[in-house]
């Protein structure tokens, strides 16, 4: 296995935050490559924000490390933050300054903004500036931090559920400019609960539970995952077929059999060659499914 | 199915469930309170006691001193000072009620407005609630409080060996500040955009009745003024001096009123919103957003303008009245009495504004605690995450706040100087601008040493430093009011700054303890930044 890039980045190895006695994060190794963009998904809790901020430098971590761009995130958070953009989990923001002081504001903190690309994601987001911070509405707050935080153009744009509150057009709008980033070589960490956004947007997904990494790979990876299910209607009573490796048959009819296939499918199809068959259908899961197999406690516990 | 939770349960227990909740939010600060109100009129009956133990000082007390109108600014009109009792109501009383009716006012805002902009108030009403009775409850909670303050002074009176009656009528009287200035609280509540605005409206509101009893109290033409303020009818109620129960009256009037107005108004309002709607669209400010510091002075420039504006008034007035102050009749004796009291050369108008120049110190140890807990604010609102997820530095983020801290102390401190001065001019009194610009000058070092300290409490404990840096500010200067009144070992009575600051310009400046406490305060502030940038960043 090769290093990885030491200026990656995201790069965390061991990272640890415990909040007295709650493990929020626990030996977190992770690693996102230059302009990926990397979703980042787990149930309620699971630590997600947590990362985040201690990627930013916000928290302290209790042990481990985390790096960006081969800087530390805590020790060098100031350079860093030159080369990140962030989108909190809540639109917190000043309520007396208008949505227009508040992007120039946040722009000149950052040094460099994208002017021309900031008047553009105003328009494309709707944004009515004028208004105080106070008197927007949720999903129209959050628009304020997306559009700051697209306008920078930073090389790393740390989103924390950025969709949250927004309408169908506008998480469409936001979708695009997922895109234009990863276009231009931004890399895009993405933590989210919408799981289509997810499969629309990323190259590749980490799942987290309870502080742990449990998954992480290519959409494509994670479909090898799970099984494909094969359901097979025989002319007469199902026969017996042989056990193969990782083929779990069960019943489902008295000439109906469905077999759950981890990997490869040819053996099973080769198994049942000698029989007469009178339909085969197969399935492969949704990533839905995948999603919420490895979010459930339940099924987890079941299958494992 | 399982059980059904009980289905209709009678408005009344939802009411006293929902007064039960509105008063366990805000029983920290009514027993903080009730215990300072406690020990105040304690401390005051027993110093009183011990400091003029025979009539013939306290007449000589009475005569000389407690007819000084420039007092009746803080303590209100002496009906009787030759008496215990009515030492304490003078002293007590008069100063208590302001910090009642500031207690009144807070209180009816936290439970009638904070609860909504939180937006709690939305997913109570969103039960089987009725308006009237969540608006009751909140009430109830208040009055509550103002039973808890009241209890409070009646243990200490009671504690100093005054008679139970005449000390439960002294605090009744004081407690009654509460309902009043609750129905101002709970009207503006009604009316403001936020609920900032609804504490700046009626807080606007105690000062304007501080006032009106200050030059009813010291200006014989205006003595009527005492009939309109509730502060003066708490004062007109004469407790232990000639009780005059019918000054509860109007008390009791307004009170109603002013909540029955406001319960009206609440039950078919917007939840959230108040009467006067906020200007929902803002001038940009460009000028103002290059950095955190100068976007917070934009954000906070309408506090920072109160705080200039009462500083302002207060030295203005207490300079128009430093010229009623006379020593005639004042025996060496007394004067010596005085000094053991901390009231030292009070008979000249330096000297008068030289000792009352205490007062702005411990108002500027508010405003450096008010400008660390606006820092603890932007965190608690996690605005300051947004902030230093950008290239900023903690260390300046807190550095600047600390500047505009410091700044604003000294600017107020030159304010308070001039104005003073400006006062004193207008009635022909000599004192120089130049002793006053000292005069205030001297209030700085405390300030810059509870800047130091309130900072450092931010960076260590954030979500219990508002509250240290307040209660830190008043004991210092409670103590230095009742230390050297009590038998105590000498390093203790010195343990609190005001000891050691000179009364400039009647006395000179101290530049020692001066520049001990500039150090402190530097010191700490340094340490709180190296402290801040070390710990996690923590929402409310
Ligand atoms: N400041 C804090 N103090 C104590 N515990 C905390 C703190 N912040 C987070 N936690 C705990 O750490 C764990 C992870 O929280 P985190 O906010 O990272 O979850 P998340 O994955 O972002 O969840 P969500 O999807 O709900 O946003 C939770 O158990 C939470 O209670
Ligand atoms: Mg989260």
């Amino acid at each position: 296995m090769s290093t990885p890039d030491a200026d990656a980045p995201i790069a965390t190895t061991g990272l640890t935050k415990r909040y007295g006695a709650t493990v929020a994060l626990d030996s977190l190794d992770l690693s996102v490559r230059a302009g990926e963009v990397y979703g980042y998904l787990g149930p309620n809790g699971a630590g997600k924000t947590t990362t985040i901020r201690l990627l930013l430098g916000l928290h302290r971590a209790s042990a481990g490390q985390a790096r960006l761009f081969g800087l530390d995130a805590f020790a060098d958070a100031l350079s860093a933050h030159r080369r990140v953009a962030y989108v909190a989990g809540e639109p917190y923001l000043w309520p007396s300054l208008s949505a227009e002081d508040t992007l120039r504001y946040l722009g000149r903190l950052h040094g460099s903004i994208d002017v021309a690309y900031r008047d553009q994601l105003v328009r494309r987001f709707e944004l009515d500036v004028a208004k105080k911070v106070r008197s927007l509405s949720k999903g129209n707050r959050q628009k304020v931090q997306l559009v700051a935080a697209l306008a920078t153009r930073a090389d790393l744009l740390l989103l924390d559920e950025p969709t949250a509150g927004l309408d169908p057009l506008m998480e469409m709008e936001f979708r695009a400019c997922v895109q234009e980033a990863r276009e231009r070589g931004q890399t895009v960490f993405l933590s989210s609960h919408i799981l289509s956004e997810v499969e629309a947007l990323c190259d590749r997904v980490g799942i987290l539970r309870r502080g742990r990494l449990v998954e992480e790979g290519t959409l494509a990876e994670m479909r090898h995952l799970a099984a494909v299910s094969v359901e097979v209607t025989f002319a007469g009573p199902a026969p017996m077929i042989p056990a193969l490796a990782g083929v779990t048959a069960s019943s489902v009819g008295p000439n109906a059999a469905r077999f759950e296939v981890h990997g490869p499918v040819g053996p099973l199809i080769a198994a049942l060659g000698g029989h007469e068959i009178v339909s085969l259908t197969s399935r492969e899961p949704s990533l839905e499914e995948i999603f919420l197999n490895q979010y459930d406690d339940e099924t987890r516990r079941r299958d494992g | 199915m399982g059980e059904t939770l009980r289905a209709r349960e009678r408005p009344w227990s939802l009411g006293v469930v929902m007064a039960r909740r509105a008063t366990r939010d805000g029983a920290v600060r009514t027993l903080v309170f009730a215990v300072v109100f406690g020990l105040y009129a304690w401390l005051q009956a027993f110093g009183y006691r011990g400091a003029y133990p025979s009539l013939a000082d306290r007449l000589a007390f009475a005569g000389a001193f407690a007819h000084n109108d420039a007092l009746r600014l803080f303590y209100g009109y002496p009906y009787d000072v030759v008496t215990v009792g009515g030492y304490c109501a003078w002293r007590v009383g008069g100063t208590l009620s302001i910090a009642a009716a500031v207690f009144g006012v807070m209180s009816a805002v936290r439970a009638l407005r904070a609860e909504e902009d939180a937006g709690r108030a939305e997913l109570v009403l969103a039960g089987a609630v009725r308006r009237s009775h969540y608006f009751l409850a909140a009430v109830l909670s208040v009055l509550l409080g103002a039973l808890a303050l009241g209890a409070g002074e009646l243990g200490g009176y009671l504690a100093g060996g005054l008679a139970l009656g005449p000390s439960m009528y002294a605090a009744l009287a004081t407690a009654l500040v509460v309902p009043v200035f609750a129905g101002l609280g709970a009207l503006a509540s009604q009316l403001a955009p936020t609920r900032r605005g609804a504490l700046a409206l009626s807080l606007g509101g105690v000062g304007t009745f501080w006032l009106a009893r200050m030059v009813a109290d010291t200006w014989a033409p205006a003595a009527w003024l005492r009939t309109i303020t509730p502060l003066g009818w708490a004062e007109s109620m004469r407790p232990f001096a000639g009780s005059r129960a019918d000054f509860a009256l109007p008390s009791l009037a307004l009170s109603g009123l002013t909540l029955l107005g406001a319960g009206v108004v609440a039950r078919t309002r917007d939840v959230g919103v108040g009467l006067a709607a906020p200007r929902d669209r803002a001038r940009s400010h460009r000028g103002w957003l290059g950095g955190p510091t100068r976007q917070y002075v934009l954000v906070a420039r309408g506090s920072l303008a109160a705080w200039a504006t009462g500083f302002g008034v207060f030295a203005f007035v207490l300079g128009m009245v430093s010229t009623s102050i006379s020593s005639a009749g004042v025996s060496p004796e007394l004067r010596r009495q005085l000094q053991s009291l901390g009231l030292g050369s009070v008979f000249t108008p330096g000297g008068y504004l030289a000792f009352v120049f205490v007062v702005f110190i411990v108002a500027l140890t508010y405003f450096v605690s008010a400008q660390m807990a606006a820092a603890r604010q932007e965190e608690a609102d996690q605005a300051l995450e947004t902030l230093l997820a950008q290239p900023v530095d903690r260390r300046r983020w807190l550095l600047g706040r600390q500047l505009v801290a410091a700044l604003g102390s000294l600017g107020l401190a030159g304010e308070v100087g001039l104005l003073a001065w400006l006062g004193a001019a207008t009635r022909g009194a000599n004192v120089s601008l130049g002793q006053m610009l000292e005069a205030g000058a001297n209030t700085l070092p405390t300030a810059i040493l509870f800047l130091g300290l309130a900072s450092l409490l931010y960076a260590l404990v954030p979500r219990a430093s508002s509250a240290v840096s307040y209660a830190l500010a008043s004991v210092a200067f409670l103590w230095y009011v009742v230390g050297s009144l009590l038998h105590v070992p000498r390093w203790l009575v010195d343990a609190t700054p005001y000891v050691h600051v000179g009364y400039v310009p009647a006395e000179a400046f101290r530049p020692v303890p001066a520049f001990v406490m500039l150090g402190a305060g530097l010191l700490t502030g340094v340490a709180a930044t190296l402290c801040l940038a070390r710990r996690d960043l923590l929402s409310a």
